[in-house]
């Protein structure tokens, strides 16, 4: 027993310890708690706003029988294919950017980081005037130029899928970069040396070195357009609805803290567990250390 | 707590230990990293602790300076207990391996930093650093340059600089010279030696070259597996080294694995022809033949300069390290190192046929 | 030879690049261009161009709040974010201490999160526990989204930080606070800087954690929504453009500090 208390008074004293305690705390009371609340939650009796009902599996089941499952099948639908698009998309600018602009890839990417701090709300608004029907920027464009009349482009997957693509990109494309300036070019070089083709390279040298930008690019993706809310409200109108919607409707039009944490737990166990399983396989120092 | 009466009678010798270091004892969890050191440090010595990565130097460096608690032992700085007293209030000054410039600084602020947390008015501050970049050889023109933008050389002069400004009683050096390239290293160690003379400071300093060690030191401690086992002048480490580890610490030397035999002589594994060599001490039956190349020479066929001990093979290859040649000569199994004057080298052909023999004085029997 | 070898390779991805830059920044100048049109429908082409709603974006006194909201709330977000930052920089990157690899784990947890599900699960916590939500929860929202980052933009700087000039500092004779003052917190300031930057500008412009936590108050991303959803007033696009150019104000002030900042420090 004293040994016990020995140890966690030398694990307390660790100035490591000492020093994460403010960030933990806050972990604590704002994303722990909060999650732990909502787990217990989804184990209650429908529309209670008290934990003292018996445990129960019944929102899980209305979650199953609803088409609440549909909504969550989209989701990672489109997650998935946010993923692809943007893995075909970033992988030529990544490899630019980490071997081939060498000094002007600090300006480009101060370029590509800026319209991630402008409100995602304005953006996705930016795209709705650009794809605006008859008046929008671009059918009005298309229409004083060539004269051609442009079929609706918006409330719809490809605009939801889009939206998803432009929104998350730069969380694909600066891990990506991270992850293949890894590659050192002399590892390169010998490759090719040695006989290797392009192809070869990138799929015997490039691929497996970059490897751990390239999970945290996709995994960051995949999770956050899993989760992701407004690109589907704002672009895909109310003909695409996604687990994100469903939850919020059910806390707050709904009135029902049990199905909407049912669902969020759903969401939380499937993402969480690919979070977690990508992220044991990081060393994170080793991936941040190099500048 | 005050030192051990016994421990400070025991010191009164001709000078006195400026530092003594008593059982000294470092544990991490099991492990000991640096397992009951004792230890005597002379005013004004240059002493020099080498041993392999791993082997506790390091740590036992931090614990005379106050960065490490020890777990056990004392640390007596003239005569006083210092376990307790923190880094920044011993009058010692660490030169570290990274050399730990402040990359924000000038290399004026650098040097000045130590007075500056001592309160000295600017104007002193820069009176001394003046004085130590002199002393130094760095240009005053430095005095305002960031230190990310002058040279590794100039680097490590800074540090020095930095480390004497509060005139520290002794000065530690955590292998300061380990990164850099082989020319500037040879040139600062003499400097560093110089540097020791014009001082007078006592140096403790930590490398794992014993090249290095005895190109400076006064003594030197040879550490492993956090024990010190072996404390000498380089002379002494030289000729009679105490162990087969020590003696491989010393670069390239032949070390021949051999046997007492019933008659005096060494059976050597691989050899057909028995050793003369020392003798085995009493009890002991197995040990090491310790013979540097400088001592094997080979031996003309026929003709005389014949040697105790003669050894017949090949030439594997020959190697030039300037004013000396090197030989690798297979035989028995192993390879023979033979270091020769280049007007002395011989005229073979690399796979000729040779032999090579050395006298049983020249050669060392070291235990395991 | 060079690892991307075809010059054709390489202006394809010049162009590709060129490409996707264009695709970032298409949307942000839409809301720009017609936040100068005149008319109350949008229609493009336009050729009426005006000034008129930027001027009563600055008369109206509901504009003024939520500008003064989003302000107050990215203020605090960031000044305390810099300090967890700090210290939890320090955890993640300078110390070795039993518990570092699960603290990074566990750091990165509310990064790789959906913040709208974030919001809601914070709204019925907050809810739960009886606190009534405010601009000030939505400071408490942010940070648990935005320290994680903050800490991450540190830790960089700190990783590339020779953690051996503190205890030389200490073996010269610093105390403990003047190793703090003297050594660390400026060897460590172009990382704090730019960590306060993200803070800010993620807390100024994010809307799926102010939506669901400040209750009554309202930032302006959460009023530009409600009115993109329903309600539209062609003050939307001018109200956009306005962030915008507050997001860019602070981070053009930031570059600069960081480049004042690189200078060799006097005295």
């Amino acid at each position: 027993m004293s040994a016990l208390a020995q140890r966690l008074a030398g694990f307390l004293h660790q100035p490591g310890f000492q020093a994460a305690v403010p960030v933990l705390i806050l972990l604590l009371i704002g994303f722990f708690g909060p999650l732990v609340l909502v787990a217990v939650f989804s184990f209650m009796p429908a529309r209670s706003f008290k934990l003292d009902g018996g445990p129960t599996l019944e929102n899980y089941r209305f979650a199953f029988e609803q088409s609440y499952y549909l909504s969550l099948l989209r989701s990672f639908a489109f997650a998935a294919g946010t993923v692809a698009v943007l893995a075909l998309v970033c992988y030529p600018v990544a490899l630019g950017m980490a071997k081939l602009f060498g000094r002007y890839a600090g300006v480009l990417t101060l370029v590509m980081v800026l319209p991630l701090f402008v409100s995602e709300n304005v953006r996705l608004f930016g795209w709705v005037l650009f794809l605006l029907k008859g008046g929008g920027v671009l059918a009005g464009a298309a229409k004083a130029v060539f004269g051609i009349e442009l079929a609706d482009m918006l409330y719809s997957n490809s605009a939801t899928l889009m939206g998803l693509a432009y929104v998350y990109l730069p969380f694909m494309l600066f891990p990506m970069v991270l992850g293949l300036s890894m590659v050192s070019r002399d590892v390169v070089e010998a490759a090719s040396d040695l006989g290797a083709s392009r192809w070869q390279i990138m799929r015997e040298i490039e691929l497996p070195l970059a490897l751990p930008g390239l999970l945290i690019g996709g995994l960051l993706t995949f999770v956050l357009s899993l989760g992701s809310l407004t690109e589907s409200k704002v672009l895909g109108g109310s003909k695409v609805i996604m687990i994100a919607a469903d939850i919020e409707s059910a806390f707050t039009y709904g009135q029902n803290w049990p199905l909407g944490s049912a669902l969020s737990v759903l969401l939380l166990v499937l993402a969480g567990g690919l979070v977690l399983v990508v992220l044991s396989k990081l060393n994170l120092d080793a991936i941040l250390k190099r500048r | 707590m005050g030192a051990p009466e016994a421990h400070r009678s025991g010191a009164g010798g001709a000078i006195p230990p400026v530092l003594r270091l008593v059982g000294l004892t470092k544990t991490f969890g099991s492990f000991a990293a640096v397992d009951q050191v004792d230890l005597d440090i002379r005013q004004g010595e240059f002493f020099t602790i080498v041993g392999p990565s791993g082997s506790g130097k390091t740590t036992l460096l931090r614990m005379l300076a106050g960065l490490e608690r020890p777990s056990a032992g004392d640390i007596l700085l003239r005569g006083e207990r210092v376990n307790d007293v923190a880094a920044n209030r011993r009058p010692t000054a660490m030169v570290f391996q990274s050399l730990a410039l402040f990359q924000h600084k000038t290399v004026g602020q650098n040097i000045e930093f130590a007075l500056k947390m001592r309160r000295v008015d600017p104007a002193a501050r820069r009176e001394r650093a003046y004085q130590l970049m002199d002393m130094l050889r760095l240009s005053r023109d430095y005095y305002g340059r960031s230190v990310a933008r002058i040279s590794g050389g100039e680097r490590q002069r800074v540090a020095l600089a930095r480390a004497l400004a509060s005139d520290p009683e002794i000065l530690f050096f955590d292998e300061p010279l380990s990164a850099i390239d082989y020319r500037l290293r040879k040139q600062l160690e003499v400097e560093l030696k110089d540097l020791h003379r014009e001082t007078r400071k006592t140096f403790v300093y930590i490398t794992h070259s014993l090249e290095e060690a005895m190109v400076m030191s006064d003594r030197i401690g040879i550490m492993r597996q956090g024990r010190l086992i072996q404390i000498g002048t380089p002379d002494e480490i030289y000729t009679r080294p105490l162990n087969k580890f020590v003696s491989e610490f010393m670069g390239e030397v032949n070390i021949i694995e051999v046997e007492a035999r019933a008659d005096g002589w060494l059976a050597a594994k691989g050899l057909e022809r028995p050793l003369k060599g020392p003798v085995m001490p009493n009890g002991l039956v197995h040990g090491h033949l310790v013979v540097r190349p400088e001592s094997v020479r080979f031996i003309d066929n026929g003709a005389g300069g014949g040697a105790d001990n003669v050894v017949a093979g090949t030439l594997y290859n020959e190697y030039a390290l300037g004013s000396r040649v090197q030989y690798h000569v297979k035989a028995g199994g192993r390879m023979f190192v033979v270091e020769k004057l280049r007007e002395l080298r011989p005229e073979a052909t690399l796979g000729a046929a040779v032999t090579i023999g050395w006298d049983a004085r020249d050669s060392i029997l070291v235990p395991d | 030879m060079d690892i991307i070898a075809k010059p054709l390779a390489r202006r394809l991805i010049a162009v590709w690049t060129a490409c996707l830059i264009a695709f970032l920044y298409i949307p942000i100048v839409c809301v720009f261009l017609v936040s100068f049109h005149k008319g109350r429908y949008f229609s493009f082409p336009f050729d009426d161009f005006t000034f008129d709603w930027y001027g009563k974006a600055f008369s109206s006194l509901q504009t003024q709040e939520l500008f003064l909201i989003s302000l107050k709330v990215a203020g605090v977000v960031t000044a305390i974010s810099v300090v967890l930052a700090l210290f939890g920089g320090l955890a993640f990157a300078r110390f070795n201490w039993r518990g570092r690899t699960i603290f990074q784990h566990l750091l990165l947890l509310p990064i790789f999160f959906p913040q709208a599900v974030l919001g809601l699960a914070l709204l019925i916590w907050l809810t739960y526990l009886g606190v009534l939500p405010s601009w000030q929860t939505a400071v408490f929202a942010h940070l648990v989204w935005i320290a994680p980052i903050a800490t991450l933009v540190v830790s960089i700087q700190v990783y590339g930080y020779d953690a051996a000039q503190e205890e030389a500092a200490y073996d010269l004779g610093a105390t403990r606070l003047q190793v703090l003052r003297e050594i660390t917190l400026p060897a460590l300031s172009p990382g704090l800087v730019s960590g306060g930057l993200f803070a800010f500008l993620l807390s100024w412009g994010n809307f799926p954690l102010s939506f669901f936590t400040t209750g009554a108050d309202s930032t302006v991303p959460e009023w530009l929504y409600t009115r993109m959803v329903a309600g539209y007033t062609p003050m939307v696009p001018t109200m956009g453009a306005l962030i915008v150019v507050g997001a860019a104000a602070v981070l053009v002030a930031g570059y600069i500090f960081i480049v004042w900042r690189r200078r060799p420090i006097g005295g």
